[in-house]
Formats: structure tokens, C-alpha cells, sequence
């Protein structure tokens, strides 16, 4: 491993330290600490007997490694607590953006000439800076030349690059479905391997934490534009989901997209990408999950080996932002050239709240299946919708929005549509559930944590998830007995308290005059 | 009634490399790429066993990890397979086994009964199959396929679920253009295919109640739910013993075919080169752009080399030169590559597609049909190749990595007539590809100069005089 202490700006690059150096001293440093989570209830579901080890390495980062029988190959996640939550207005859409940054190589992956492309990298970031300052003051002239003197500079650099060879090596390898996603509450990355290639995703993955390097950084950020373009400003759906949230959340980060605004992905510079990998992506900061046809002890020396030399990294400051109580309904409308649909949410708490079962109850008594109510209401009785959904969302940490979405059939209006939810909401209020609506939920919940365990990715999402989110892998399978434990009276009570007039926010989609 | 134990070891011997493992510390990066040595995988993936009841196949691999069952089914049949006055009958049949009630069930009834028994289905069609699938708790198998049989051979197709079927295709007519991309691809089809089933698109006058009714979806379900038409396939907690007796009630069930289904049709298909417009109001382009091509699926040269062709031209993902170019040096798309279809009967389509800001449009055309003539001019690189053969070789065990999918697939070879071993002449067949291969493939087949190129978007802001440098342009009048 090369040192790169002659290079003359580190700030344009993450923290870097040559391994030798760190694997010495985390011989003596790292303390690894590894434990077997047992769960203590008797009464243990299909997921909670999984035999899963937890290991929290000495810089923080903690792993869960399953064994599982079956074909030859792993799967692996590696969640970081960092997304749009950890956003503020002028940079959104950044944590996105670094995800894709991080499949752009590192210091020996995707280069022929590192030191040659990290001379140019100043000359890039200085005529952005001028470029944003000269977008500020309107001078149209300058913001073109310095565009083309980018593109440019990024063209001279590329004669040093290595193309997409971090992703190249994982196909060789065989590969399946190597990808990243950003949410509000975290960036995710997966792939599955071969189960013979599991140390290559050990060597690649230390290698990416240690020494990424962000090059070729503004041609991804059009590329980031391209895909908000895609996801939101050519998609009705898209253009109706973001002016709703921003509606319901007048301070909290859920109002923002994940995406980001374009105005913002436009301006931000890559010192800021690399500031904000220095705060969010230490290995304290993520949760790892492999889960596969593995042998659990090489793997947990691979661990020690690769990922335990990786340095902590800073404390994530918390997210401070409280939404407070709305005050009133708020509507809103999107005038678009597209057919009407409409979208309506209330605040509910986080995922982690005591109600946050009867709230997962509740959205499948509205819209769970075709005998839920709203199904059979919108859809099958007065035949004013082609269909309807409900879920909790943007993101579960924090206090939330229960959100239903519904689209009417012509000449149906959303007004007819949203008055129709509205009765159905005020019969459940009013009445509760009925025994068999909740004894068929309770039936759908027990098969489903036996279908969740299949897959082997599948679990290695939600094991991390579960760590991240509750402190503890066994707590999604135990959700399922909080679930089954509500009972009617919660269900109505989550109906009477939170789905009011007062807490809702409405948007709708209008075919716009002419169109 | 015969039961097979086919014993086939697939040694999965991956590619390894050459150096020796490492000590003490740990390389990271390219260094441990050069330095890692991986064990060979020896894999002896399940086979199903293959049965037979009352003359229809069934493929089963008994898997009790989980106190789960799937049980399969596969009809020869589809839209495809009639002619356009029974296109909505066709399309809607499968969605209308799980909705339109029995013969002693009402649609409620049954929506209530899978629903408390936790049972998952799903019905689904393309023009020459429909396809089914279950799911249960194996506490509920003798229920849950006997309910699911009862869909399947003994469908009511309820005229009040015909009718809320009938207003959401219209909806979804009316709201056709609302998706520029889904518009575009509809579009393409159409110009390609005609009045073929791949070209169809639904509309209104196939919506009306002479083509969607009742007694139409009971007469496609003749033709289609019949004996000689089905395969079946079983995965999970369960034994072949415990299984055979429900099989026979629900095979049973199924009356015998009155007579054959004719083929699908052979498409002829439209090849006029040029631009076609939809102009649109939009800050995305959508852009689709094909020829038709000769090579079709089979274990044959020509097959294999235009996969692994087609893996380095833009189907290979960021390892391939489309989206290494349109991406990752340009950023003028989110995503892009290109699209080789080969079926087995009739030609196929080569060609790219990809969004793009209005201003950017002309630019990522010129650069897509550049990148071509590239791989027309010389034969690519050993690298490219390797890379795109490795990629299948390296991942060929996640064929195996469900007993769901090993069934899904050899029902489906079934059905197609292929050989069962098909997939291992495929490994063979890509492990011989050699860049000559690629290059022949390529001059022979790819035309960028002809290609049929499809745009939404706004022509002013795309620039009409760049539309027009491209070929005649043809702007399609089509209704919002």
C-alpha cells in the first residue's frame, strides 16, 4: 500500500493512512469484541432461532454473520446511518451523491496514475468554486466557460483512469446484483458472490472504506441529475410524492428528497463529498451483514483482518430537528400534464414508538389485500379507483407520515376518492376492527416471518436493519409477536388519535389547463 | 408413473488465479485482486425429480428447510396465440383466474379464504403462456391447492370483476402517456411489429364488451387450462408421497385440450430506418433505437458470440462500452444500454436505449451509434471478453441458488422444447467465444446506419436540425 504523503491537498481526499502502518497498530489496538446474541424468550420465532453471530469490532463497527445450507454463494450489506435525514437545504441529495461516489475506486482500483489524477483534482474544484459564485451573480458567460473548462480538466484526468474497474472486478467475479441504495435513514450497499469469492469482498470493501477516491466527480454528478430527471421531474408520481412531503414537513429532513433539488446537486463541490464521508462513513457508523454458505469463524477472522485495521471515524452528530404539531390541514397541488391522482398523510410516530405496531395493523386493515377495507370500498364496491395503497414512511426513525395513495378512474374525481377514504377512516374510528380483519392480519404476519427468512439477501437487509435501527438483530422478528399482540381497541385508538383533519396533509396531482 | 434421480455433479470449478495466498497482513485493493487465490466450488446443485400424472409433467425438489410449498404451473397458451378480438380476453385471462370466483366460490369468498389461510398466488401471462403459483404453509397444503385448483380448473369469471378489470385497462389507456418511458416502448413495438401480438397495445375498441366478457374469458380458458397444455412443478416441505394424491385430484380437474394451438404467428417485421418523434414537453428524452437481426436462440456459434457480444456492447452493465461512455465519461444518462433479442423462431432486435436532458439527446445518439461502429470496426478487446465470460461463468451457480428457480427454469425448458441440459450447453457454448467470434457477429449483424430511432421529447429544445441530420424524421401523431 502506497503512502500518499507528498500529495499536496489533502482535503480533496478522504483520510488516508498507509495500512502497514495501521495494521501495526491495530495488532495491539484493536480490541475485538465478539459475542453469540441470544435471545432469551422460549417462545422463539423462525427468524429469532437463526444461528447468528454478532461481533462488534474495536473501531465500532459491528457485524452479523449467518451461516446458512444451500447453494454456494453470500450476500453481503453494509449499512451506514447516514441519508437524507443527515441533509441540510443547499447540499441535499449529498449522501446520494456519495453513494455513487463510492463506486468510483480508491487509490489502487480505477487508476493507471494516482498522483497524476489527484494534481488535477484542485484545478476541477477551483473553476467549480468560481462557477458556483458566477451561477449566483447571473453572469450566464462564465458559468459556460467554466463548465467547458471542467469537462476539460475531467478529460485530461481520465487518461490516468481505470473505468468502472471496481465494479469490473465484482463481475468477473461473478456478481449479482451489485448496487447501493440511499434512504432517509441510511445508504446500503450489497452484492452477492460465489461463496469462494467471499475474501475478495473482504479485500475490496476494507479497501473502499480506507482509501476511496472520488474522481471523475462532476460527469457523475449529471448523472445524478440525469436520475432525478428520471425518478422525479419526468414522473407525475415522482413530482406528487416530493411536493407532499415537502408539504407535511415544514423543518424536518423528511420534507427533503433523497434525490436532492437540482439547484443543490448543481452547486455541490466535492470537498463537500469528502467532508461528509469524514463525518457519516466511519466503521462505527455501519452495521455489516453476511449471510451465506460460509464458514462463520473465517469469516469473523476475515473481519478482524480486512475491517478492523479501518479507523473510527468521527460521531455522527444526532438529528436535532423536532416537525412540530401541525397546527391545521395543509393541501397542495401539482399541476402536471398527466391524469389525476392524490396522495394523503397523517403524522404518526417512528417506527420505534409503543404505537408503532397498531400503526403497521392499522395500514393493513385499510389497504392490506383485496378484503381490506379501502380495497374493497375504492376499488371493488363504488369502483372509483383502479387501486389504493397504504404505508408508513418516508423513513421509520423518526416521527413518520401513515400515507395513502390513491388514483380515480374517470370520470371520477380525487375529490370522490379522498371523501370515500375519509368515511372509511370514520367507520373505523368509530367502530374498530372487526375480529376476523384482525384474526386474517395475525394469519398473514405468522407466514410471513417464515417466508421473510428465505432469501438470503433478503435477511441480511433486514438483520441489518434491525441492528441499526434497534440496537439488536432479533428485534424485526419480534416486531412480528408486538403485531400479532394488537388488539382492536389499539387499532381504533390509532384511527381516533392520528388520522384527523387537523394532523392530515393532502396532495393532489391536477391535469394541467390545455394539456 | 416414473420417478428420476438424476445424479449429475456440476463441478464448478470458477476461474481462479494463480497466486498464493496471503500472510500476515492483509493486501487491499488491485494488489489483493493480483494476489487472491479462490478454492474451486464443488456444487452438486438438486435435480428435480420428474413425474408424471395422467400424461402432465411434474418437476419436484422436496426442500424442508422451511414449513413451506410452491406449487407451479405453466399452460401452454397466451394472447399471442388468437387473434386481436381476443387480445383483452387473453391479457385479462390470468388476472381473472384469481379474481372472478369459482364455480362454488364467490370472488369475495375466495379473496376471504386465501387471505385467512395466508395463501400467496400470483397469476400471471405473456402471449404464448400463463403461468400460476402458490404458496402455503404446508399445515394448509391440502386447503390451499385445492382452492388454488379451483381458480384454475373451475374459474366463474364473474361479470361484476370483468367489469372493474374492463375500467382499469381504460384508465390505464387514458393514462398512457403519462409515462414517457413505458409510451415510447409501446410505440417502438408498434412501428417494429404491426399488427402482431408483440406490437399490440390495448385500446379502447379492444375494451369493448363484444371483446371482454365472460363468455370470451371462458372460451380462451377452454383453449388454453387444458391437460396437454400444463407442466407443474412442487418445491418444498413436503414429500412426493404426501403430494401425488392432491396432484391427481387437481390434474384431474383439468378437463383434456379439445384440440392443439396453432403456433404464435411469425412476426413480419417493419425495419425503415429513420428518426420518429413524439414530441413531448419533457426535461428527459427517452430514446429507443433497433434494427432486426438474424441470430436466434440456439445452441449454435453465431448464439453465444452475439451474447457475449451484446454483454460488451451495452448489456453488460458498467463493465460494458455503452454505459462506460454515455455514463461514466459523458454523464449524460442515469442509464443506458443496449438490447439484443434473439428468440428462437423468428428475428430478433439489436439495438440501445437510454434518457437523456433535451440537450444532451443528439449528443448521446451520435456517441451510442459511434460506440457501435466501433465494435463493427475492430474485434474488442481480450479484456472485454474475458470479463463478459467470467461474468456468466463466475456466476453460473446463482442458477442453482433456489430450488424454486432450478424447477421454474426446467419447466420452462420443458414447455420450450429445449434440452434439460441446456444450461450446461450454454455454459460450454459461452466458455468457446472468442473476440474473432464477437467481431464476425458484429459486422455481420450490427447496422448502425439503418437503425429505426424513436425519440419523446421536445423537439426544440433536442434541436430539429440535429433531429433532421440523423435520418427522416417521421413525427408520430400519437393521442394523449
Amino acid at each position: 500500500m502506497r503512502s500518499h504523503s507528498k500529495t499536496s491537498a489533502p482535503r480533496r481526499r478522504p483520510p488516508q493512512r498507509p495500512l502497514r502502518r495501521i495494521v501495526a497498530r491495530v495488532a495491539v489496538a484493536c480490541v475485538v469484541s465478539s459475542l453469540a446474541y441470544q435471545p432469551a424468550s422460549a417462545q422463539l420465532s423462525p427468524g429469532e432461532r437463526l444461528p447468528v453471530r454478532g461481533l462488534t469490532l474495536g473501531n465500532g463497527m459491528r457485524l452479523l454473520i449467518l451461516p446458512r445450507p444451500g447453494a454456494p454463494t453470500v450476500s453481503f450489506v453494509v449499512q451506514f446511518g447516514v441519508g437524507g435525514v443527515n441533509e441540510r437545504l443547499g447540499s441535499t441529495g449529498i449522501a446520494h451523491l456519495l453513494e455513487h461516489m463510492l463506486f468510483k475506486g480508491t487509490t489502487t482500483v480505477g487508476t493507471k496514475d494516482v498522483d497524476a489524477e489527484f494534481e488535477l483534482f484542485p484545478l476541477m474544484d477551483a473553476a467549480h468554486d468560481t462557477l458556483v459564485h458566477a451561477r449566483a451573480t447571473g453572469d450566464v458567460a462564465t458559468v459556460g466557460r467554466l463548465d467547458d473548462r471542467i469537462a476539460a480538466l475531467e478529460d485530461s484526468a481520465r487518461v490516468f483512469v481505470e473505468a468502472n474497474e471496481f465494479d469490473r472486478i465484482l463481475t468477473r467475479a461473478g456478481a449479482q446484483g451489485l448496487n447501493a441504495m440511499t434512504t432517509t435513514g441510511s445508504t446500503m450497499y450489497f452484492v452477492e458472490l460465489p461463496s469462494n469469492r467471499t475474501e475478495l469482498w473482504f479485500a475490496l470493501e476494507a479497501d473502499r472504506m480506507l482509501n476511496p477516491v472520488f474522481r471523475e466527480y462532476y460527469s457523475e454528478r449529471n448523472v445524478v441529475t440525469e436520475e432525478r430527471r428520471m425518478r422525479v421531474e419526468t414522473s407525475p408520481a415522482g413530482m406528487l410524492y416530493e411536493a407532499h412531503l415537502a408539504a407535511a414537513f415544514t423543518m424536518h429532513p423528511y420534507g427533503v428528497p433523497v434525490v436532492g433539488y437540482m439547484s443543490d446537486l448543481e452547486a455541490i463541490s466535492r470537498s463537500e463529498i469528502e467532508s461528509y464521508y469524514r463525518r457519516f462513513y466511519g466503521p462505527n457508523n455501519a452495521v455489516v451483514a453476511i449471510v451465506g454458505d460460509i464458514d462463520p469463524d473465517q469469516v469473523e477472522r476475515w473481519a478482524r483482518e480486512y475491517l478492523g485495521p479501518v479507523p473510527r471515524g468521527e460521531t455522527p452528530a444526532p438529528v436535532t430537528s423536532v416537525e412540530p404539531k401541525q397546527l391545521g390541514e395543509r393541501r397542495v397541488v401539482v399541476e402536471w400534464d398527466a391524469e389525476p391522482s392524490l396522495r394523503i398523510g397523517w403524522h404518526v410516530p417512528s417506527g420505534v414508538h409503543a404505537d408503532a405496531p397498531a400503526l403497521a395493523i392499522l395500514t393493513s386493515v385499510l389497504t392490506g389485500g383485496r378484503t381490506s377495507r379501502l380495497h374493497r370500498r375504492l376499488v371493488l364496491e363504488d369502483q372509483i379507483s383502479g387501486g389504493v395503497f397504504a404505508s408508513l414512511g418516508p423513513g421509520s426513525r423518526y416521527p413518520q407520515l401513515l400515507q395513502i395513495g390513491a388514483s380515480p378512474l374517470a370520470p371520477h374525481t380525487t375529490r370522490e376518492v379522498e371523501l370515500a377514504i375519509y368515511e372509511e377512516i370514520a367507520r373505523l374510528a368509530a367502530d374498530g376492527p372487526a375480529q376476523n380483519e384482525l384474526e386474517r392480519v395475525r394469519n398473514q404476519i405468522a407466514a410471513g416471518s417464515i417466508r421473510r427468512i428465505q432469501s438470503n439477501l433478503g435477511l441480511a437487509f433486514q438483520l441489518a436493519e434491525s441492528l441499526s435501527l434497534f440496537g439488536d438483530w432479533t428485534e424485526t422478528f419480534r416486531f412480528s409477536d408486538r403485531l400479532r399482540a394488537v388488539t382492536a381497541d389499539d387499532v381504533q385508538r390509532m384511527a381516533r388519535d392520528y388520522l384527523t383533519q387537523q394532523n392530515r396533509t393532502v396532495a393532489t396531482l391536477v391535469k394541467k389547463e390545455g394539456s | 408413473m416414473r420417478g428420476a434421480a438424476r445424479s449429475v455433479l456440476l463441478v464448478l470449478a470458477l476461474l481462479a488465479s494463480h497466486a498464493p495466498g496471503l500472510h500476515g497482513q492483509r493486501d487491499l485493493g488491485r494488489r489483493a485482486v493480483e494476489a487472491l487465490d479462490y478454492p474451486p466450488i464443488d456444487f452438486r446443485p438438486p435435480v428435480p425429480d420428474e413425474w408424471d400424472v395422467d400424461g402432465v409433467p411434474v418437476l419436484m425438489i422436496e426442500d424442508h428447510g422451511l414449513p413451506l410449498v410452491s406449487v407451479y404451473a405453466r399452460f401452454r397458451g397466451g394472447y399471442g396465440l388468437f387473434g386481436r378480438e381476443y387480445y383483452a380476453a387473453g391479457t385479462a385471462l390470468p388476472s381473472q383466474l384469481r379474481y372472478g370466483g369459482t364455480t362454488e366460490l364467490s370472488p369475495d369468498s375466495v379473496d376471504k379464504a386465501l387471505e385467512y389461510y395466508a395463501i400467496q398466488t400470483s397469476f400471471g401471462g405473456a402471449g404464448e403462456a400463463v403461468s400460476a403459483t402458490m404458496n402455503t404453509l404446508v399445515e394448509h397444503l391440502p386447503a390451499a391447492i385445492q382452492l388454488w385448483g379451483s381458480l384454475l380448473a373451475r374459474p366463474a369469471f364473474d361479470s361484476t370483476q370483468v367489469e372493474i378489470w374492463r375500467g382499469r385497462q381504460l384508465e390505464s389507456v387514458r393514462r398512457r402517456g403519462d409515462d414517457p418511458g413505458g409510451l415510447a416502448f409501446s410505440e417502438f413495438n408498434r412501428l417494429l411489429y404491426g399488427d402482431h401480438p408483440i406490437g399490440w397495445d390495448m385500446d379502447v375498441g379492444d375494451l369493448s364488451p363484444q371483446r371482454l366478457s365472460s363468455q370470451r374469458l371462458a372460451e380462451v380458458h377452454r383453449r388454453v387450462v387444458c391437460r396437454e397444455n400444463l407442466v407443474l412443478g412442487i418445491t418444498g416441505d413436503v414429500t412426493w408421497r404426501d403430494m401425488r394424491p392432491l396432484l391427481e385430484t387437481l390434474v384431474r380437474g383439468v378437463p383434456p385440450c379439445e384440440g392443439t394451438l396453432p403456433p404464435s404467428p411469425v412476426p413480419s417485421i417493419s425495419d425503415e430506418p429513420g428518426v420518429y418523434l413524439i414530441e413531448r414537453d419533457l426535461e428527459q428524452s427517452v430514446i429507443v433505437m433497433a434494427h432486426t437481426t438474424e441470430v436466434h436462440l440456439a445452441d449454435d456459434p453465431s448464439y453465444y458470440s452475439a451474447t457475449i457480444g451484446n454483454s460488451i456492447l451495452g448489456g453488460g452493465g458498467f463493465s460494458s462500452r455503452i454505459l462506460a461512455r454515455v455514463r461514466t465519461e459523458e454523464g449524460f444518462a442515469y442509464s443506458a444500454s443496449s438490447l439484443w433479442t434473439m428468440p428462437r423462431r423468428y428475428d430478433g432486435l439489436l439495438g440501445a436505449i437510454t434518457r437523456t436532458r433535451p440537450e444532451n439527446t443528439i449528443p448521446a445518439i451520435e456517441l451510442i451509434l459511434e460506440t457501435m461502429e466501433g465494435l463493427r470496426a475492430a474485434a474488442p478487446e481480450a479484456g472485454e471478453v474475458q470479463t463478459a465470460i467470467e461474468r456468466i461463468v463466475n456466476g453460473f451457480v446463482f442458477n442453482f441458488d433456489t430450488p424454486g428457480r432450478i424447477v421454474s427454469r426446467t419447466m420452462f425448458y420443458v414447455a420450450q422444447d429445449l434440452p434439460q441440459d441446456w444450461l450446461e450447453r450454454y455454459l460450454e457454448g459461452v466458455r468457446s467465444v472468442t473476440a474473432a467470434g464477437i467481431h464476425d457477429a458484429f459486422a455481420k449483424h450490427l447496422r448502425p446506419a439503418d437503425m429505426m430511432i424513436l425519440i419523446v421529447g421536445h423537439p426544440e429544445r433536442i434541436g430539429r436540425e440535429a433531429i433532421e441530420a440523423l435520418g427522416p424524421v417521421t413525427v408520430l401523431d400519437v393521442a394523449r
